[in-house]
């Protein structure tokens, strides 16, 4: 009596990925799942379009990988860089890096809950009874009602059609959660702003070079940022975090659904200073255990991937030779792997890597901080909600901390470092995306790029079955899952959406 | 030349006349249409707020950067765009539904016909399974979406003209929408328009549809089947550092004042309007930025291994392109 459930595609993520669930009739009469694949769908070849190129080429290039996460590619690759040319970014430079990559966090962050998650919790259709004063969702309003009244075949979409649910219940949240739905669509262009206010543009910036970035800071440009961040913390502040614990109000089972592998890893991210202390620390988390990273324990399986068979590999030697057909794949993602172990990537694992650090942070004050009131230990964290929260915090934490970034730059000074251009060297560069931890690995042969391989968020947390048959973290968590009506699997997307996928970064 | 973007922070009010006629008059004096091109595009805009022009979004071997850059449209802002300016029946990235009954909005879209398809991304031609959807190669669902739209939208260097996807050395065969058109006996003349950039500029792609609206099908270069209005100039001709240019005077490192030719600026061979509406609500540009122009709207961008970025390398051995190329001189 199992019955196969397919979701595909899933929407409101970045790229292309199927849902493959195997489930059995459970005694809620629901439909439990056994076993989930998570099947990346489409395939670029980044890491052979840069063999041959310019080594200089690759922070522009590599950024086309995700234009939702372009800032850390760019990171990534010029700290590769800059590790094969034997330089670091100047004062000036850390600081605008770190200040473009933070708005790009913010941006991420806020089109993540709410333009991509929310839509599985809110229940936009409220908005027809709403009967207040405020303009947006008056307008809201009508637009959904007229549209009703004409039959109009594809009315209020892209808010509709939707699977049936469970959907928030009170109509006054539901009514305020469409209205910051829309407000936060403002907000992250804001975001967006800040970013290019350093970076000359985003999506893709231009001015991320090795060394630093090409805009110098002037105060007119760190007024700039200063406002708008001003603006976007408020409304984490006083919106997205609240409007957090108000869906974590309503659906307290999703701190129990989800939990995934339960190992974690962060490679740390936003340099403090010109040592090697960063804002949010490195560290993997196994079987409970805090240990230090290190990098040399990562290798990519491709048991279940399209691409030619082999054994697993650390990627400064990882090749990347597409097989769409070959029999038993059945995803375009390779199997990262860290000491043979599956491990999730993100805010999640930003936050219980650097609370079980033996080390205490800040960190932790602000985790126990949060959860004191609601009277939640950090275990439940573990979860679909806990993605969420960590996601949420994060944001307040980057957003707080800029504001401090900017107060250090040096006004009107360069930005950037001269280098020369090695004929041979390798470099690695390790940073957390917004959706986790992300490295770039480059080998130059008579000034060209000989060898490159990314390992991106995730490719870590979608990942397939590896040669000894571990699922990937995705996969694990959606194990144990009941379906209420497996023909609309919403928990399914609640689940998946919560890692905050990213395809296109995923396969590169 | 000032280039703050009027900032629309009344969201879903309604737009009198005068509204569409300053956001029209923004745009044209962005594209230097003067007052007659004013009065088309607030024309345009005004028609797509009433008819609400049914799009499809449809997604191949794309990075979505196309789509975040169109969610900063801040001239009509995000909202507008998604609620009042289309129908955007169905988005990868932003529709509620999912599975099934997503595969099922599309088709019921098709049938429905009378709808702009936007096409973000390449096409793996040569590795038809290098894009899936629902198991099965997308390029079906692309190609009974093209035949049965009413015009279609090419966002984006990737679907214009393959992009980094179609770059020297790609394993999928990755070709542009036109090519697959062309391909599949899908007629193109007049029903394609191509919008370039890496991103695409969110400007460019609301612009387009608002002159369509008000005026049909655009005057395009042949060629590229790029609109005039957008891509006719280069950034080169446009630069605000074009005085340096002329006096030889040329930056030697990032982050100096000076000429960008020299560390690799490729405006002699973009063409789009950069230089006027700048980017991020005119907040700055690669070149403001002291960011040399990586030519991302040219039908070349990215294509050769050979034909790098920047010119750094140029210090320690020899290339295979000549200084002329990057000028965009014939000989």
């Amino acid at each position: 009596m199992s019955r196969t459930v397919e979701i595909s595609p899933l929407t409101r993520i970045e790229g292309h990925l199927a849902v493959h669930l195997e489930t059995e009739p459970d005694e809620s009469s629901g439909f439990r799942v056994k076993a989930a694949r998570c099947e990346g769908e489409m395939y670029r070849g980044f890491e052979q379009i840069l063999r041959h190129r310019d080594p200089l080429d690759a922070q522009q290039i590599t950024q086309r990988i995700c234009g939702v996460c372009p800032i850390p590619h760019a990171i990534a690759s010029v700290r590769a860089q800059e590790m094969a040319y034997g330089i670091r970014q100047n004062h000036n430079g850390r600081l605008l890096q770190n200040l473009i990559l933070a708005a790009n966090y913010l941006h991420s962050h806020i089109l993540h809950f709410y333009h991509l998650a929310a839509l599985d919790f809110v229940d936009v259709t409220a908005v027809l009874n709403y009967q207040g004063s405020d303009r947006t969702l008056k307008a809201l309003k009508n637009w959904a009602a007229e549209a009703v009244a004409r039959s109009d075949p594809f009315a209020a979409a892209p808010l509709l059609p939707r699977y049936d649910g469970d959907y928030v219940k009170d109509a006054d949240r539901n009514q305020r959660l469409v209205a910051h739905y829309a407000e936060a669509l403002e907000i992250r262009r804001i975001c967006d702003e800040m970013a290019a206010i350093f970076g000359a543009r985003v999506p893709h910036s231009t001015a991320i070079v090795p060394g630093g970035v090409t805009q110098v800071p002037t105060a007119e440009r760190v007024l700039s940022y200063a406002g708008r961040l001003k603006r976007v913390l408020d409304f984490i502040e006083a919106v997205y975090l609240p409007d957090l614990l108000e869906v974590a109000t309503e659906f307290p089972q999703y701190f129990e659904i989800g939990r995934g592998c339960g190992n974690f890893l962060s490679f740390g991210v936003f340099e403090q200073d010109a040592g090697d202390s960063k804002f949010i620390g490195a560290g993997a988390v196994i079987n409970r255990k805090w240990e230090a990273v290190d990098q040399a324990a990562i290798a990519e399986d491709v048991a279940a991937s399209r691409y030619a068979p082999g054994p697993a590999q650390h990627p400064s030697r990882g090749q990347t030779q597409p097989q769409p057909a070959r029999p038993g794949a059945y995803s375009w993602l390779k199997a990262p792997r860290y000491r043979g172990q599956p491990m999730e990537v993100g805010p999640l694992a930003r936050v219980m890597v650097n609370y079980l650090n033996p080390s205490a942070t800040w960190l932790r004050r602000e985790v126990d901080a949060f959860l004191a009131p609601l009277n939640l230990p950090v275990e439940k964290l573990i979860s679909v909600l806990g993605r969420h929260v960590a996601r949420g915090l994060e944001a307040l934490w980057i957003a707080r901390q800029a504001g401090k970034w900017l107060d250090q730059i040096e006004l009107d000074a360069p930005a950037t470092c001269d280098f020369e251009l090695p004929k041979s060297a390798s470099g690695f560069g390790l940073t957390e995306a917004p959706r986790g931890a992300l490295g770039h690995w480059l080998t130059i042969e008579n000034y060209r790029i000989e060898h490159y391989q990314c390992v991106v968020p995730t490719t870590w947390n979608c990942s397939p079955r590896d040669s000894q048959g571990k699922p990937g973290p995705v996969e694990a968590a959606l194990e144990g899952l009941v379906l209420r009506d497996p023909s609309q699997p919403i928990e399914a997307g609640r689940v998946v959406r919560s890692f905050d996928p990213c395809l296109a970064c995923a396969v590169h | 030349m000032a280039t703050t973007a009027p900032t629309t922070t009344r969201s879903l009010r309604s737009f009198t006349r005068r509204d569409f006629l300053r956001a029209g008059a923004f745009l044209a004096g962005l594209y230097g249409l003067g007052r007659t091109g004013a009065v088309t595009l607030a024309e345009g805009l005004q028609r797509l707020f009433e008819r609400k022009q049914l799009v499809l979004w449809l997604q191949c071997q794309s990075c979505s950067g196309c789509s975040v850059s169109f969610l900063n449209a801040d001239h009509p802002g995000p909202l507008d765009v998604i609620t009042r300016m289309a129908s955007l029946v169905y988005h990868p990235n932003l529709s509620a539904t999912q599975g099934e009954q997503a595969i099922e909005t599309i088709r019921k879209l098709i049938r429905h016909g009378h709808y702009v398809l936007i096409c973000e991304g390449a096409i793996p031609l040569g590795m038809p399974q290098a894009c899936l959807l629902a198991g099965q190669p997308m390029l079906e669902l692309l190609n009974d979406a093209l035949r049965n739209a009413s015009l279609v939208v090419a966002a984006g260097s990737c679907a214009a003209f393959a992009g980094i996807p179609g770059a020297e050395g790609n394993a999928t065969g990755a070709v542009c929408v036109r090519d697959f058109m062309e391909k599949r006996d899908i007629p193109v003349d007049k029903r394609l328009i191509n919008c370039p950039g890496c991103p695409c500029h969110p400007d460019s792609l609301v612009a387009t549809l608002a002159y369509v609206a008000a005026r049909g099908y655009p005057k395009v270069n042949p060629q590229l089947l790029t609109p005039d209005m957008i891509y006719g100039r280069s950034v080169h001709d446009d630069c605000p550092r074009f005085h340096y240019w002329q006096k030889n005077a040329f930056a030697q490192r990032f982050g100096e004042e000076g000429c960008l030719f020299k560390l690799g600026c490729l405006g002699p061979l973009s063409y789009t309007n950069c230089p006027h509406r700048q980017w991020n609500g005119g907040i700055n540009w690669c070149i403001r930025a002291g960011a040399p122009c990586i030519a991302c709207t040219s039908p070349e961008f990215a294509r050769r291994r050979d034909f790098a970025f920047y010119r750094l390398g140029e210090k320690y051995h020899a290339v295979t392109y000549h200084e002329h190329e990057r000028r965009g001189d014939k000989s």
